[in-house]
């Protein structure tokens, strides 16, 4: 099995198992149980992490779309999202569309 | 566990959660997993190893890490990508009270446990009655894979078609969709907190090995968020 085969392979058994943990260990836990609410705070946490890096300092191929065209979308993407009482799809379609407009003036 | 009085209230729940994953939630997925069905093609690696990733590693910070590994070698991409999508364990404890009564048809749920999914069920699963939540997710989640499986396809056949550019913009669609998943929950307090401690402790990520930083940021940043919130309730 050729090397990124295996690297995949692994990388998907681990993906299970990291699954698996969480829903052992949650067993018969209610909600409100402070270990849930632990996981939830961290899980949030990531994800807000995880959208500040990518505005703020993306890798790879995003690195390429302007700090300024990705602050554009960010905050038309919020401010449709505001204004459409909270509609996603409108708010999507809208940060996208100032992405690439702020990026095609740069 | 009593046997549930109405027979179709599993398919009716399955399809109110495929309903939900249509619209916003499939094309913030879709145009993601296009563009990374397209660097997929790009980096000269099959159409097979392009959809495992993505239906079985599932997680599109983990799918990069792993596209990218270069000369880290098996066990540095596989670390790798693991660490970078480390949030599968809390997300699948957190959700796992809300889905349903029964312990045992829980693991249904497991191989569909990711951002998207996860993200719509933690805010529509407490609204509906435990007989509804697993068919809810389980309905969300197949169409989300479906979605991301087809996407993925279509973008590594499309790739010759698709400029760097154009890729770039789509890659930006995921974390806006989160971005106004999370404005949604800032109304909710424990929520806020977690979120705005997410942000803070974002910076740790750029300080440490790329696959270890959000695991890092989103461990460190939870971990105050929760304990504010006890204390602040004390």
């Amino acid at each position: 099995m050729a090397g990124p085969d295996l690297a995949l392979l692994l990388s998907a058994l681990a993906m299970l198992l990291l699954r698996a943990v969480g829903l052992l260990v949650a067993g018969a836990l209610r909600p409100e149980h402070p270990l849930v609410a632990w996981a939830a705070a961290v899980s949030q946490a990531t994800l807000a992490a995880f959208v500040a890096l990518a505005v703020a300092a993306p890798g790879g191929a995003a690195a390429s779309v302007p700090l300024t065209a990705r602050l554009a979308g960010l905050g038309a993407g919020l401010l449709a999202w505001w204004a459409g009482r909270g509609r996603l799809l409108p708010a999507l379609l809208a940060g996208l569309a100032a992405l690439v407009a702020v990026r095609g003036f740069g | 566990m009593p046997t549930d009085p109405d027979p179709h209230r599993r398919g009716r729940s399955l399809r109110a959660g495929a309903a939900a994953a249509l619209g916003a939630p499939a094309i913030a997925m879709g145009v993601s997993f296009l563009a990374f069905g397209a660097a997929v093609a790009a980096a000269r690696l099959g159409v097979g190893w392009a959809l495992g990733a993505s239906l079985f590693v599932y997680g599109m910070a983990g799918q990069l890490v792993l596209l990218q590994a270069g000369d880290a070698g098996v066990m540095g991409a596989a670390l790798g990508a693991t660490a970078a999508n480390a949030r599968f364990l809390p997300m699948a404890l957190a959700i796992a009270p809300w889905l349903g009564p029964s312990t045992g048809r829980r693991w249904l749920a497991l191989p569909f446990i990711a951002i998207t999914p996860w993200a719509a069920a933690m805010r529509a699963l407490p609204g509906l009655l435990p007989a509804e939540r697993l068919g809810w997710f389980l309905g969300f989640a197949l169409v989300s894979w479906t979605v991301a499986g087809a996407a993925t396809l279509a973008g590594f056949l499309a790739a010759p078609l698709l400029d760097a550019p154009l890729l770039a913009a789509l890659l930006f669609a995921n974390p806006l969709y989160f971005a106004l998943l999370l404005a949604a929950e800032l109304r909710n307090g424990a929520s806020r907190q977690a979120i705005l401690a997410g942000v803070a402790a974002a910076p740790l990520a750029l300080v440490l090995p790329a696959a270890w930083g959000l695991l890092a940021a989103g461990l460190v940043g939870g971990t105050l968020a929760f304990v504010w919130g006890r204390h602040g309730r004390a």
